[in-house]
């Protein structure tokens, strides 16, 4: 089991009277760069804790042109994270490879990544998000297409001795010769994101890559997506799945009491529903297959963009919150049930300030993550007699 | 006298097109609302005309869409379709999007297209009369945009789906059925018009290579392509003029069918 901290780097600062959508077309003149100061430097001390109360890493991602994420470009942070840790692992999760022309640049910049942090970088890839596609004019049709290519020649240009050529569809590169190369060999850890996608499981499932199902869905979803791609793995790719290849991204927060985490909670949880999630679902033409479509489709109603109540958030386990013994209580039976080696927890989120963010991670760090590391310690939750499920 | 439904083989796979009528022969090239099916006006074409209307890998039961990724391959898909169909230079009518098509195909190859009807056409760029979004609408707000008469049926579906899918509370699954020709005809569209979007930057350069005579034919009340496009490919075109339909928008052949057939016959048989 290995648990992370990740980061959206949300912006608290929209005004209340603002009810437009968080992606692509929200006025950027609702950004205070004087908070921004304040907020990237807190954001990046959260994430620099973490090392210290004992995490296995963080995560950092990335989105454009919204108040959701304000991180652009993660690898200027995880770059910033590079040199103030020391220890843990640095996972971007991941860079858009559609949005970077060439991709060679991926190549590039996660190679600086892994030197510069002495092989700490977790290399992720992903399509990119649905907004993402409006705000750079990207043609959503060849999404997959140049996802895969860029894929292709990413790889090529850290395994394969260069110069090399990379001649397909959407690239074409007489000259693949990434300085430099990275620390890890043949190449950096490689996680990619997912939000039931069938393609993509296909893909992770092949590579033998590590599949992080896309937050915010009703727990069913999740066991679902998880249980599908360990089927695809087995069925498809013809091995049986390590639980290292799947990650589990939720919110958590902890304090002394339940009925105090969620007094304390609640108002920055649903901040971030109806303020930063409205738009983020927006499917542009031709970027998902119909088969996956069919797929996501089926989870739409369950993502957490429609919750209400907070008895829906608690039901469907939409953010962990509690005391320490009700958060170990839900993520060890979530763990098991969802049999992932990799747990990522938001400790901030939405408008979560500073000092709660912080006493969320001391708490989640001292009292729960000891018992999640007693209860899997070789990393590897499982449930007794899925294997014999499995070979019968 | 409807129009019957055939299945064709092309180089990028198997399409449908409607055909019916006799006389001089007529393309119909739609929009990328994908109409074709039961449109009254294609009936009425059909009284004096041999009407032909393909629909283009990606709309109805058409294959191939992954053959094709811009209007390049769409040109020459046309002409596929030309030579399959034996169709020397017929008259070619397109709506919006199927207007530009027709164009790409007439500059690029004028020996075969013999005349033209551009029906409030998309392909270009002016600025200051950009074209409105299609892509990232919610549908009873594109329908505003589509049709003059909000009444329409076609219009009441799509401001029946946006209460479907705005009251988010509700929780409610879409029927896939419901959803995947939306998604299969608005990827088509994305392949030849996300980007640049809904234009071909070289395409006013080349407008003085069309020699077939051309009829522009402008929906007075059109609200997603401004009525600057209208006249730009009159003015442009050599051998063009420019007729006003009085309440109708930008799905023309949808709400002024007698209209439309009777502009177009008259077209053909001063030609």
């Amino acid at each position: 089991m290995r648990v992370f901290s990740f980061h959206l780097m949300p912006y608290p600062g929209l005004p209340d009277d603002y009810d437009g959508p968080a992606w692509v077309t929200c006025p950027n003149q609702l950004f205070d760069p004087q908070l921004g100061t304040q907020l990237y430097n807190r954001y990046i001390d959260e994430l620099v804790y973490a090392e210290e109360l004992g995490f296995d890493g963080v995560c950092v991602n990335e989105h454009h042109q919204n108040a959701y994420g304000i991180m652009p470009s993660p690898n200027l942070i995880a770059a910033t994270l590079a040199r103030e840790t020391s220890r843990m692992k640095i996972a971007v999760v991941g860079n858009a490879l559609p949005l970077y022309d060439p991709p060679t640049r991926v190549a590039e910049e996660f190679a600086m990544i892994d030197n510069i942090s002495g092989g700490r970088l977790i290399a992720g890839f992903v399509v990119g998000g649905g907004p993402e596609y409006y705000s750079f004019s990207i043609n959503p049709a060849f999404a997959r297409e140049k996802f895969q290519e860029a894929h292709d020649l990413i790889i090529q240009a850290w395994t394969e001795p260069g110069p090399g050529e990379f001649i397909g569809k959407h690239y074409r590169l007489r000259y693949l010769n990434s300085w430099p190369r990275p620390v890890q060999q043949p190449h950096p850890e490689i996680w990619v994101p997912g939000a039931g996608s069938v393609e993509t499981m296909e893909f992770v499932a092949r590579h033998r890559y590590a599949y992080m199902g896309i937050p915010y869905f009703h727990f069913s979803v999740f066991e679902r997506t998880f249980g599908m791609f360990r089927d695809i793995c087995r069925e498809v790719a013809g091995y049986e799945p390590d639980p290292s290849q799947a990650g589990w991204l939720t919110p958590i927060y902890v304090a002394e009491t339940d009925e105090q985490a969620r007094a304390e909670y609640e108002p920055h949880f649903w901040y971030w529903v109806r303020k930063l999630l409205p738009g983020i679902t927006i499917q542009p033409p031709g970027y998902t297959t119909v088969r996956s479509l069919q797929n996501i489709l089926k989870g739409a109603a369950h993502f957490a963009v429609n919750l209400q109540t907070w008895d829906q958030v608690v039901e469907g386990r939409y953010a962990i919150v509690g005391s320490p013994e009700t958060v170990t209580e839900i993520l060890l039976d979530s763990l098991e049930r969802l049999e992932t080696g990799n747990l990522l927890g938001l400790f901030q989120l939405g408008s979560l300030p500073g000092p709660e963010t912080r006493r969320n991670l001391e708490l989640f760090s001292s009292q729960v993550l000891p018992k999640l590391r007693e209860r899997f310690p070789d990393g590897v939750p499982m449930r007794a007699g899925v294997d014999a499920e499995v070979q019968s | 006298m409807g129009l019957v439904t055939q299945r064709l083989e092309t180089q990028v796979g198997t399409v449908e097109v409607q055909r019916g009528g006799e006389g001089p022969p007529v393309v119909y090239l739609h929009s990328a609302q994908g109409e074709g099916q039961s449109l009254m006006f294609l009936d009425r074409l059909a009284e004096h005309h041999a009407v032909t209307a393909p629909m283009f890998p990606g709309f109805g039961e058409s294959e191939g869409l992954e053959q094709i990724d811009d209007m390049d391959d769409a040109v020459f898909h046309l002409l596929d379709l030309w030579d399959r169909l034996s169709l020397e230079a017929p008259c070619v009518v397109g709506l919006s999007l199927g207007g530009w098509m027709a164009v790409e195909l007439a500059t690029r190859y004028p020996d075969r297209v013999g005349s033209m009807v551009l029906i409030n056409p998309a392909g270009l760029y002016l600025r200051g009369h950009e074209i409105k979004d299609i892509f990232g609408r919610p549908p009873g707000e594109l329908a505003e945009d589509l049709f003059y008469d909000q009444s329409h049926p076609v219009a009441q579906m799509m401001h029946a789906l946006n209460e479907l899918t705005a009251d988010v509370g509700k929780q409610i699954e879409i029927p896939f059925e419901m959803v995947k020709p939306i998604v299969t005809t608005m990827a088509a569209t994305a392949k030849l018009g996300w980007d640049p979007y809904l234009h071909n930057p070289k395409l006013p350069k080349r407008l003085w290579r069309v020699s077939c005579p051309t009829l522009v034919v402008h929906g007075a009340e059109d609200r997603l392509i401004p009525a600057a496009h209208c006249t730009y490919y009159a003015d442009h075109i050599p051998n063009a003029h420019q007729e006003h339909v009085a309440r109708a928008g930008h799905m023309l052949p949808w709400e002024r069918p007698d209209e439309l057939a009777d502009l177009v016959r008259q077209f053909i048989r001063r030609n």
